[in-house]
């Protein structure tokens, strides 16, 4: 039988998503019997034609980026978004409250022309994307499970709860009982709560989940002592896209 | 094959012992040596529940915050069977079950065993579940509730068999006490020194206080849940519920799961797991084509509710919650069971009613204002009433004559909230005779309004197809009459009447302003071959040819005599109604109406109280229902 061919491709993104796949190690061998991998920036530099499925990291930021993606569209039968940089613009869309300008001036404090980009956008905005691995970065076995529904020819499915679920279970203690604000309330599960388990709290990376139910959860977060603008900057940090699409 | 009881009932040679912590801790550690044992410790700067490595961690005395040992008796993730992708190949699970102890259980914590028992024992029993219970000891320990702990209002905070060991708090000590041959077994196996003390005598069961408690009897949550479905209280938990989960999650009695397939990398073979699932998921009652059975946070937090405290009490003569207050300490939008419950009850209550002895049975009286004939055996009566009277269309009253009796009957007019309304009523016994003799100004006994209409909320916006037999018209009356009366909240409305004759047929100046109005679509048909009117001869299923009706958008109300619903309901199924979609008109002989004589139950439903007005939908599993 044929392997299905499958690319990794990168747009602006630190390629954390990509690393992540690699780190999958065994698993990765394991999978390689299955698929063939034809192109993959990280860790080979052929060049393939036609493939069944691309896996495409990054945020979408320049007029020839956007070109490319519809290049990968175009020789691709199946394009996944993979991590938030490609999902929603992930942390790369912070930016995209100030002028291209301003905010080189701001991080450069200087003028840099060639440095300057357009607002970040998530792959959709250009292309269609049929699937997405969401995250930041991706979880490796959330990728494997994609990818395996997608060999079976499966609709791969994302957790539709939110990542108090995953936190419970761990029997992890709730951040906002210790004061800090959390945003695993109305953010999707799969992660199974690791920045919770590291300490942390969860920030929103994997994005909303399709139903998450803001009014009493911001009557939370004003229990907590937040205003209107600090409860949208909680969700900035990834969430930009999807919170301009709810307004 | 009838199950043996895992925990036969407490049996009298209990034993009963003293204990010290050190002899505790040697006890634990010769357990270690033959069993798993898990129990509550410190990890990580947190209290939880996990497999001891060694004695000395275990915490026999720890908050009530501590995860519940479903953990370990019914976990999130167990494997139902393996396969192989290849060939198909069924293959048994890996999982054997360790012998294991739990170790330090509190006594709400043993109840909720009980409920999962009574769910999952039930019926075809959970294999994967009794193969973990019977390899499972149960070790319960004393426990303080905390301010979320209801348990004393439920009676969980004690517990006397349900268990192998117990130990109860003294002084300083602990009293150990054996529930089983196999708790027993296991203390002189692993601690003769403990079982070769004196014996002490029996603890009484010990009481503990909670601060959050419920205001009024745990038994009455059955019959306050049955008035409590449109309370407004389900509306606010809608609108605070984060539809997060933990509530389920962390209850130790609630087992909902979900079964899916997980593949090994190679996609050569996997496994069926089954996970936890939760009733306040989006997802938990959607299926494929999308449509979602409780599509809203207030419907999911009722469900939850009543699963708790009404549906399984139903079953079992329990109520799945134990009072842990598992869920409340962990709700972010602080929804408290007591809180919810106690309001509940609040807005329940009764005014005070006279509570004079039978008072239920005794009939106000009401004036006749009007009498007119509607054929020769039926009389239409304008009642008035000592005060004003709210009633869904299709409900009924009891009407009654002293001397002869009281007998129900359908209530004609529409509800308006005023003392008014029409009855029909037909010559025949006795009672019916003197109803016809009475005249206008005289006064009759009245009791009610009694049963269940129809629900005119579920049809606004829809078509309405309406079907009437006979004296089934009176019902329908009343429902028509609500409808014209809103004539715009409705889609089309189609009547299709038939009666024996044109002689018989009730309300034929009704019929005829209808059929004019143009409001809505009317049909007729009567037994006689010639006749007035000119309408087709023939029974009501003639009135079905060349109908055309959206079978998506229309509600059909049905009512006629017993045997019509034999023939009209296959008709409607052909043309594509649901179930729920059409209502039946089932009366009986509803003699009591307060759901008590017995009279009128179809099978095991109280017509009186359930009906007479039924959706299909929840009558069919009935065989006296339609089928006779």
């Amino acid at each position: 039988m044929k392997k299905t061919r499958i690319g990794f491709f990168d747009f602006t993104g630190c390629e954390g998503c990509q690393l992540t796949v690699l780190n999958l190690e065994q698993d990765l061998l394991e999978i390689l019997e299955l698929v063939e991998l034809v192109e993959f920036r990280e860790v080979m530099s052929e060049q393939a034609g036609h493939l069944d499925i691309a896996f495409v990291e990054g945020s979408v930021c320049r007029q020839q980026d956007r070109e490319q993606l519809k290049k990968i569209r175009q020789r691709t039968d199946i394009l996944v978004a993979l991590g938030a940089c490609a999902d929603n613009g992930g942390v790369n869309a912070l930016g995209s409250d100030r002028g291209p300008e301003l905010m080189c001036q701001q991080v450069y404090a200087s003028h840099l022309p060639h440095l300057q980009t357009d607002p970040p956008q998530a792959l959709s905005e250009v292309v269609p994307v049929d699937y997405r691995v969401p995250g930041c970065p991706i979880d490796g076995h959330e990728f494997l499970a994609v990818l395996q529904a997608l060999l079976l020819k499966r609709q791969p499915d994302l957790p539709t709860f939110a990542v108090c679920v995953e936190c419970k279970l761990a029997e992890y203690p709730c951040s906002f009982d210790h004061g800090e604000i959390c945003l695993g309330p109305v953010t999707r599960a799969g992660c199974r709560a690791i920045c919770i388990d590291g300490g942390d709290r969860c920030r929103g990376c994997r994005g909303l989940i399709e139903n998450p139910r803001t009014s009493p959860y911001h009557r939370l977060l004003e229990e907590h002592g937040l205003t209107v603008d600090d409860i949208l900057d909680q969700y900035r940090t990834f969430n930009i896209g999807e919170q301009k699409s709810e307004s | 094959m009838p199950l043996e009881p895992i925990f036969p009932e407490q049996n009298q040679n209990s034993l009963w012992r003293p204990v010290q912590p050190a002899e505790i801790l040697r006890f634990v550690h010769s357990l270690l040596q033959a069993y798993e044992v898990v129990g509550a410790q410190r990890k990580r700067g947190r209290i939880i529940l996990d497999q001891l490595q060694d004695a000395a961690d275990l915490l026999l005395e720890f908050p009530p915050a501590v995860h519940s040992p479903k953990k370990f008796l019914f976990p999130n993730w167990d494997q139902l069977f393996r396969f192989k992708l290849d060939n198909n190949i069924l293959l048994e699970a890996e999982t054997t079950t360790p012998p294991r102890i739990i170790f330090g259980m509190h006594p709400c914590d043993l109840h909720a065993v009980k409920i999962l028992d009574d769910c999952l024992f039930e019926g075809e029993t959970d294999s994967a579940y009794r193969a973990k219970r019977e390899a499972t000891l149960l070790v319960g320990v004393d426990c303080t509730p905390d301010e979320y702990c209801f348990c004393t209002s439920l009676g969980t905070d004690r517990i006397a068999h349900g268990f192998d060991l117990f130990l109860h708090r003294r002084d300083g000590h602990y009293l150990i006490q054996s529930g089983s041959e196999r708790g027993k077994q296991l203390l002189y196996n692993h601690a003769p020194e403990v079982v070769a003390d004196a014996a002490e005598a029996p603890l009484p069961l010990q009481i503990k206080q909670c601060s959050t408690r419920l205001k009024f009897p745990a038994e009455t949550l059955p019959a306050l849940m049955e008035n409590a479905y449109d309370d407004p209280v389900w509306k606010r938990l809608g609108k605070d519920c984060l539809g997060c989960g933990s509530c389920t999650l962390l209850c130790p009695s609630c087992y909902c799961f979900n079964v899916q397939d997980k593949l090994e990398v190679n996609l050569k073979e996997g496994q069926r797991i089954r996970t936890w699932d939760s009733c306040q998921f989006d997802q938990f009652a959607k299926v494929s084509d999308g449509e979602n059975f409780r599509s809203s946070q207030s419907d999911r937090q009722r469900h939850r509710f009543y699963r708790k405290y009404k549906y399984l009490w139903d079953q079992h003569q329990r109520t799945a919650c134990v009072g842990c207050g598992r869920c409340s300490r962990e709700c972010l939008s602080h929804i408290e069971p007591t809180e919810v419950l106690n309001q509940m009850f609040a807005d329940n209550l009764q005014p005070e009613r006279p509570s004079a002895p039978g008072i239920e049975y005794q009939p106000q009286m009401a004036e006749i204002i009007a009498r007119k004939k509607l054929s020769p055996e039926d009389l239409l009566f304008r009642l008035r009433l000592p005060e004003k009277f709210t009633f869904t269309p299709g409900s009924f009253i009891q009407i009654s004559v002293f001397g002869l009796g009281e007998a129900p009957f359908s209530i004609a007019s529409a509800p308006d909230g005023g003392r008014e309304i029409d009855l029909v009523i037909r010559k025949a016994g006795a009672l019916t005779q003197a109803l016809h003799r009475a005249r206008k100004g005289d006064m009759i006994g009245i009791r009610g309004p009694f049963g269940s209409g129809y629900s005119i909320d579920k049809m606004l916006g829809q078509d309405l197809l309406l079907v009437a037999g006979g004296r089934g018209l009176i019902a329908l009356r009343s429902l028509l009459l609500s409808l014209l009366a809103r004539r715009r909240d409705f889609g089309r409305i189609t009547l299709l009447c038939a009666a024996r004759s044109i002689d018989s047929m009730l309300f034929r100046e009704d019929l005829l302003d209808w059929h004019r109005s143009g409001e809505m679509d009317c049909r007729f048909a009567v037994n006689e071959e010639e006749n007035e009117w000119g309408i087709p001869s023939g029974d009501i299923s003639y009135l079905f040819k060349d109908l055309e009706i959206n079978s998506q958008r229309t509600i059909a109300a049905v009512s006629g005599p017993p045997g019509m619903y034999r023939h009209i309901n296959p008709l409607l199924f052909r043309m594509g109604l649901h179930d729920e979609n059409i209502y039946l008109n089932l009366e009986r002989h509803m003699k009591c109406g307060l759901g008590k004589c017995g009279k009128c139950r179809i099978n095991n439903v109280c017509v009186c109280e359930c009906g007479p007005i039924f959706p299909y939908s929840s009558i069919k599993h009935l065989a006296e229902a339609i089928e006779r």
